[in-house]
């Protein structure tokens, strides 16, 4: 440009001095460098504007390279899916655009029956809102015939919708949410932190449950208790060395997919969501704490022929124990004379600080959305100790109870139960209540119940079943306690060689004379036939049905 | 004059690769933008994928469940697995459970 400047050189010295007309030109040519100037200037200042932004590409990919969700995958133990988030289409109105309230109703009931006429005029007339919903969870087919009716004011917006592919199986486990996915029950409540957090990273939340053995457990459960004629069952199955539940049931049940259609009954989680006086399962507690405490030994005899008057109340046991008996006979023939009187030899304070120990006066921290507190007032007499020592007094829930019998699976110590399934190097909390010495001989006593005892029921030929059963009558009678009506229950342990596994399983408003032993114990064999596979043990073939 | 020839060259020269680096800047922006706008693109198709993924797996699931899979095999393979009380009436639930055994286990636990 500088040769045609007017301050150049060559103008001076070559040129002879410029006509006046060429002033407008130099003038232009100045405008013009002006110009190239500054769009140069503007394109160096992008260039380093691009330098300095980053890769485009890398931005949007790493926006989308992990695909969240409001709500992650629940599988089992073993990757099988038990609750997904899928799409769904939310029928939409906006009432100030629907041209004709009612014709527009008319058409979408046609296609929609479930519409009720009154509330969707309502809200199609309803201009004080711009959209409202008339229709939740719609199907792709649904989506695809709402927007080929072309009506005027009437839209399909995408939303998430929480899917349960498992149904009715392990309902109470996995819960539910609502229709805005908030969660309402089971692990959908109690680990929702969990699911959301993980639903964001993309990943799966793994549950220790195998649905092999949760439908075992449902399907055994559901049998006894229509047999029975029970309001209500309860199940529980545990790994006693890691807490882990492999199987959890709750009976009557229903289909998360439909919750519209179930009753409130049916959605009540009776593991840890009910809490009942635990009758005789609890007697094993009270014999180790004898034992613990040195205030009787194995060889000890107890005569156990008399009912025992305490502060004017009898406690008698329905067959007595004729003739001397041990800590076996206690608890292999269920005896509540005996266990009073250890519970008295033990003492109000001790027994309580066992029994806190134990985990059974204090709710449950298993990860479901109810967790019922217990109802365990402090003893204020002797009669209050001597009926805590056979399981009145004291209403807490069954996964309470599973929890406590971890302890003869640990050697003494108690694990807390968990939903989630643990890596196997994972580390285990473990509280120490009992010496190993003391659990084993207890062992010894629960293996002869099932064998010689009340639980004989309960047995399975090549498992070493060992466990308690028990029976305490609801409150409810005129004297208190309604004898008519059980809540009958099998609290046990297996291997009993290698205790590893434990196992709950309870009937409620079970009829007169409907012990433990006669229906809890069953479904427990039965169960355990059928489950034993899974977990790498062996039984004897079952003899043939005649 | 071949001093000003040579200047005017190179500054013809250096007006020429500003040309160019802005056409080839240009070129590359307009390339990028068309990249973004394909990967968008290609997120939203993978969304629309996994969704779908998602579907077929709940629906895989539910096709794979426990009680179907008994249920069929029942009714196709004529097996009953495990428990014969699973899915039976009432009545007959009753019958398939052990025998009570009354002289034995009267008692109250």
């Amino acid at each position: 440009m500088r040769p045609l400047g007017p301050n150049s050189v060559f103008s001076h010295e070559r040129l002879p001095q410029a006509p006046l007309e060429a002033a407008p030109a130099r003038n232009r040519v100045r405008f013009l460098a002006l110009s190239i100037f500054a769009v140069l200037l503007l394109l160096a200042g992008r260039s380093v504007q691009l330098a300095f932004s980053g890769d485009p590409l890398a931005r949007s990919h790493s926006a989308s390279a992990a695909t969240s969700l409001p709500r992650a995958d629940i599988v089992d133990r073993n990757g099988v899916l038990l609750a997904t988030t899928v799409r769904a289409w939310a029928l939409t109105a906006e009432p100030a655009h629907v041209r004709n309230a009612v014709e527009t109703a008319d058409t979408l009931m046609q296609h929609f029956p479930g519409l009720e006429r009154e509330p969707l005029l309502r809200r199609l007339n309803n201009t004080d809102q711009t959209t409202v919903f008339l229709e939740r969870g719609l199907t792709e087919e649904q989506r695809d015939r709402v927007v080929a009716l072309r009506l005027r004011g009437i839209g399909v917006q995408a939303e998430h919708h929480r899917d349960y592919p498992q149904g009715a199986l392990g309902a109470h486990v996995i819960g539910f949410t609502g229709i805005d996915l908030n969660p309402q029950a089971g692990v959908e409540l109690g680990l929702d932190e969990e699911i959301r957090a993980a639903g964001q990273e993309g990943r799966a939340v793994r549950l220790s449950i195998d649905v092999r053995m949760q439908y075992a457990l449902e399907t055994e459960l559901d049998a006894a208790a229509r047999a029975a004629h029970a309001s209500g069952g309860a199940a529980i199955l545990l790994d006693g060395r890691t807490g882990e539940t492999l199987a959890l049931a709750s009976w009557p049940s229903f289909d998360p997919n439909r919750i519209g259609r179930s009753t409130e009954d049916a959605r009540r989680d009776r593991v840890a969501g009910d809490i009942h006086e635990l009758g005789s399962t609890i007697k094993p507690f009270t014999v180790a704490m004898a034992l613990q405490e040195n205030l009787a030994t194995s060889g000890e005899l107890f005569d156990l022929s008399q009912p025992l008057e305490v502060d004017n109340t009898i406690i008698q046991d329905h067959e007595p124990i004729s003739g001397y008996a041990t800590l076996r006979d206690i608890l292999a023939r269920s005896s509540n004379v005996g266990a009073a009187r250890l519970a008295l030899r033990l003492g109000g304070a001790r027994q309580r600080a066992y029994l806190e120990r134990l985990g059974l006066t204090s709710p449950t921290t298993l990860q479901l959305g109810r967790r019922q507190a217990p109802l365990a007032p402090a003893a204020q007499g002797r009669r209050d100790v001597a009926g805590l020592g056979f399981g009145y007094g004291l209403a807490t829930t069954q996964v309470s109870l599973a929890s406590a019998y971890t302890v003869f699976t640990n050697n003494g110590a108690r694990v807390a139960p968990t939903m989630l399934a643990l890596a196997p190097d994972a580390p285990v909390e473990r509280t120490q209540i009992f010496t190993p010495e003391v659990t084993r001989q207890v062992m010894v006593y629960l293996r002869a119940v099932v064998t010689d005892g009340t639980g004989r029921a309960a047995n399975v030929p090549g498992l070493l079943v060992a466990g308690k059963t028990g029976t305490a009558e609801r409150l409810g009678g005129a004297q208190g306690y309604d004898e008519s009506r059980n809540f009958s229950s099998f609290a046990g342990v297996f291997p009993a060689n290698d205790p590893r596994y434990v196992i709950v399983v309870a009937l409620d408003d079970t009829g007169a004379g409907e012990t433990g032993g006669l229906v809890a114990a069953p479904v427990v064999a039965r169960t355990l036939r059928r489950i034993a596979p899974m977990l790498g043990l062996r039984v004897e073939p079952a003899a043939p049905a005649r | 004059m071949g001093k000003i020839t040579l200047k005017r060259w190179l500054q013809i020269g250096a007006g020429l690769l500003i040309v160019v680096l802005a056409v080839g800047l240009y070129r590359a922006k307009s390339d990028a933008a068309r990249t973004e706008n394909e990967v968008h693109r290609l997120n939203g198709e993978i969304a629309e994928r996994e969704a779908r993924v998602r579907e077929l797996r709940a629906d895989i699931a539910e096709q794979e469940s426990p009680a179907r899979i008994e249920q069929l095999n029942a009714d196709r393979l004529g097996h009953v697995v495990g428990s014969e009380s699973a899915a039976l009436p009432e009545n007959q639930i009753a019958n398939r459970l052990p025998a009570p055994q009354p002289e034995e286990q009267t008692g109250r636990e």
